[in-house]
């Protein structure tokens, strides 16, 4: 059993651009217009050179730092994707396969896993722990329980970000999604946050669970968006009172969320 | 904090396995050879293991096919790592085992490959469409698959510290009671992405690496696999080694270039030495990152002049098997707990002529001397730091 607590979350995809917005889709609202992606934590100069996955993860490790009032310096960072940067991968590969040598060295630094756990350190000054995980179809449960062990055992905040990118031809074949998404959370110790809003008991088990239903976003078309297998959970965090949902480790074995929301998460912006 | 390390083995140019490689370390001879890669042109020395290519897949792991995949297979044949597994199994329960791998690029050699046979609509044609291969998560998959163990499976990718890093996962993991053992390890294979996105940083040499010698010029890319069971201390009571410390850290400063004053590995070495609740001088060896770039090498030991007082032999073991990224945490993991085995210190090979205005002096002979503590450091892009700290078990 494992206990913590949901101090701060941020999400960002066409459709929406805060947990504000995200709320009003889960209700049947879709903003007329794409939301544009601007973090202006990554200074003007280094924002240029961030390629788009960077900046999908720093508006939600932002957004998420900031509901739950807690300095980004302060948190230890595990970054989830099961992909990356696939424009970068999409980049690399085209370029290897015509012209070899041609290849951007600011591309290349920049299709590291950590690439945003590196901007994002950059930018913020955090030199704790920075992890880039990944477990394919399990991506999202693992970033989770990563983040709450890591939470729990070191005894600090603990920023937990997994995103998607919309998907490219060459792929379509075995990961089609025309969607980007990317989300945050602020996983703390128990009792060690003021702004935490809910409280998590995790388990695991040899049961085996699929991840639950997507939550109705509007004609939102998540497809094989595997960042859109955290939306269930953070659907549970914008419904008060007590919910439970299972997330799977593997095709044998799952873990069991029980969540109790006590209040709301902080708006990350003002 | 107290991990046992059980069962080990490392698979690179320096050695298919343990004796391959102890051979190797002690006879001073270099694993690395000119670059002889089917379509790369690039006038650099290469770690390549002999007769991956070759390695056939079980039947019923064909559909993971790739080079990294084949590398992963052909380090798990070795120093009866899988009969080990076996037996933890039939022990615990292959559900009370996860299994964490470190990696770079993953599987990204098949990715180019594909590209090169793109169909018409563009997309990726039929042989090529694997799903669990073209993703980071290939290497981790495949092991899980390979080995039967149960447990969570996860890949860390955080550039060159990728497989240290796994060792500080599996700490908290098996502490915490998410399972009772993990399976960590390492793999990453030569492909075009790294040995020409290395050249376009110009940090690729065009002769052997010297690290830390003042004639330095670049790396080398190699490659590996490497793996080691991790486990509470009661389930291996004939485990000779343990996990004392981990430090992990961020420089915050660049993509590509380390801290100038090394601040995070600065960081990363002090807080392996925190946990393990050891003083510099209880490390009597370290297995530094020394890759033979100007920067790391120049910085790296800056950070050993921060850290250690000159008590602590330090080496690089870079120009036996090249600089294999993702997986060098392991592989240097391994290496350290070999040196520990035969209380032999490798001295940094091609070293001939240490950098004089280096701030802190490195072993360049091998040295015949026993070692009870002994720490590995793994630097990766991103400035992301990972050190870890190992003891006898015995001690």
């Amino acid at each position: 059993m494992t206990e913590f607590d949901v101090a701060g979350v941020g999400v960002w995809s066409e459709h929406f651009s805060s947990w504000e917005q995200f709320c009003s889709v889960l209700a049947g609202d879709v903003s007329p217009e794409p939301c544009a992606l601007k973090p202006e934590t990554i200074p003007a100069n280094e924002r240029r050179r961030a390629p788009l996955s960077v900046k999908m993860a720093v508006e939600v490790m932002d957004q998420a730092c900031r509901s739950a009032g807690l300095e980004p310096a302060g948190l230890a960072t595990v970054f989830a994707s099961v992909y990356g940067d696939i424009q970068i991968t999409d980049y690399m590969c085209r370029t290897l396969a015509s012209a070899p040598r041609a290849v951007s060295p600011t591309k290349f630094h920049n299709s590291v896993h950590n690439a945003s756990t590196g901007y994002w350190s950059m930018a913020t000054q955090a030199h704790g722990p920075a992890n880039a995980i990944s477990a394919y179809s399990c991506s999202a449960s693992m970033a989770l329980l990563e983040g709450a062990v890591q939470a729990v055992e070191e005894g600090i905040p603990v920023l937990v970000a997994m995103q998607e990118m919309a998907s490219l031809t060459a792929f379509k074949p075995i990961y089609d999604t025309e969607q980007a998404l990317s989300t945050a959370l602020v996983l703390v110790p128990p009792g060690s946050c003021a702004s935490a809003f809910a409280t998590v008991r995790l388990a695991t088990s040899g049961d085996s669970h699929d991840y639950p239903d997507l939550p109705a976003t509007a004609d939102i078309d998540w497809s094989d968006n595997f960042a859109a297998k955290m939306l269930p959970f953070l659907q549970v965090l914008a419904t008060p009172g007590e919910s439970r949902l299972h997330m799977p480790l593997s095709a044998h074995s799952s873990m069991s969320l029980d969540v109790t929301v006590h209040g709301a998460a902080e708006q990350a912006r003002a | 904090m107290r991990i046992a390390i059980g069962t080990y083995t490392a698979t690179s140019a320096a050695g298919i396995g343990l004796a391959a490689m102890w051979e190797s370390l002690s006879a001073r001879r270099t694993g690395l050879r000119r670059n002889d890669i089917d379509g790369c042109d690039l006038d650099t020395w290469i770690g390549r293991v002999d007769g991956v290519e070759d390695v056939s897949l079980p039947s019923q792991l064909t559909h993971l096919q790739s080079r990294n995949n084949q590398l992963a297979w052909l380090g798990l044949q070795q120093d009866g790592m899988l009969e080990s597994l076996t037996r933890l199994k039939d022990q615990i329960g292959a559900e009370r085992i996860g299994v964490i791998m470190g990696t770079s690029t993953s599987s990204i050699g098949r990715t180019e490959e594909a590209y090169t046979q793109l169909l018409p609509s563009g997309f990726m044609s039929e042989a090529f469409r694997q799903p669990q291969v073209h993703n980071l998560h290939s290497p981790g998959h495949f092991v899980a698959e390979a080995t039967g163990l149960a447990g969570p499976s996860m890949t860390v990718s955080t550039a060159c510290s990728s497989s240290a890093k796994v060792f500080a996962s599996a700490s908290r993991w098996i502490n915490h009671g998410l399972v009772d053992a993990v399976l960590v390890g390492g793999i990453d294979s030569l492909c075009m992405s790294i040995l020409y996105g290395f050249n376009s940083l110009e940090l690729v040499s065009a002769n052997m690496c010297r690290p830390f010698d003042r004639r330095r010029d670049g790396i080398n890319i190699g490659e590996g696999a490497g793996y080691a069971i991790l486990a509470r201390e009661d389930l291996l009571p004939d485990a000779r080694f343990r996990l004392l410390g981990y430090g992990e850290s961020a420089d915050a400063y660049h993509m590509s270039h380390p801290h100038p004053e090394g601040k995070g590995a600065v960081m990363a070495m002090g807080q392996a030495l925190e946990r393990a609740g050891l003083s510099p001088d209880d490390i009597d060896y370290v297995n530094l990152h020394g890759t033979a770039s100007q920067a790391n090498d120049r910085i790296e030991a800056q950070a050993l002049a921060q850290t250690f007082t000159g008590h602590t032999q330090a080496s690089s073991t870079k120009a036996w098997a090249g600089h294999a990224l993702g997986a060098a945490g392991i592989l240097e993991a391994v290496t350290t707990l070999e040196a520990m085995t035969h209380g032999m210190m490798p001295g940094t090979l091609n070293c001939d002529e240490p950098e004089p205005d280096s701030a802190y002096a490195v072993l360049t002979d091998n040295v015949e001397r026993p070692i009870r503590h002994a720490m590995s450091n793994s630097f990766g892009f991103g400035g992301n730091n990972a050190a870890l700290v190992f003891g006898q078990a015995h001690d």
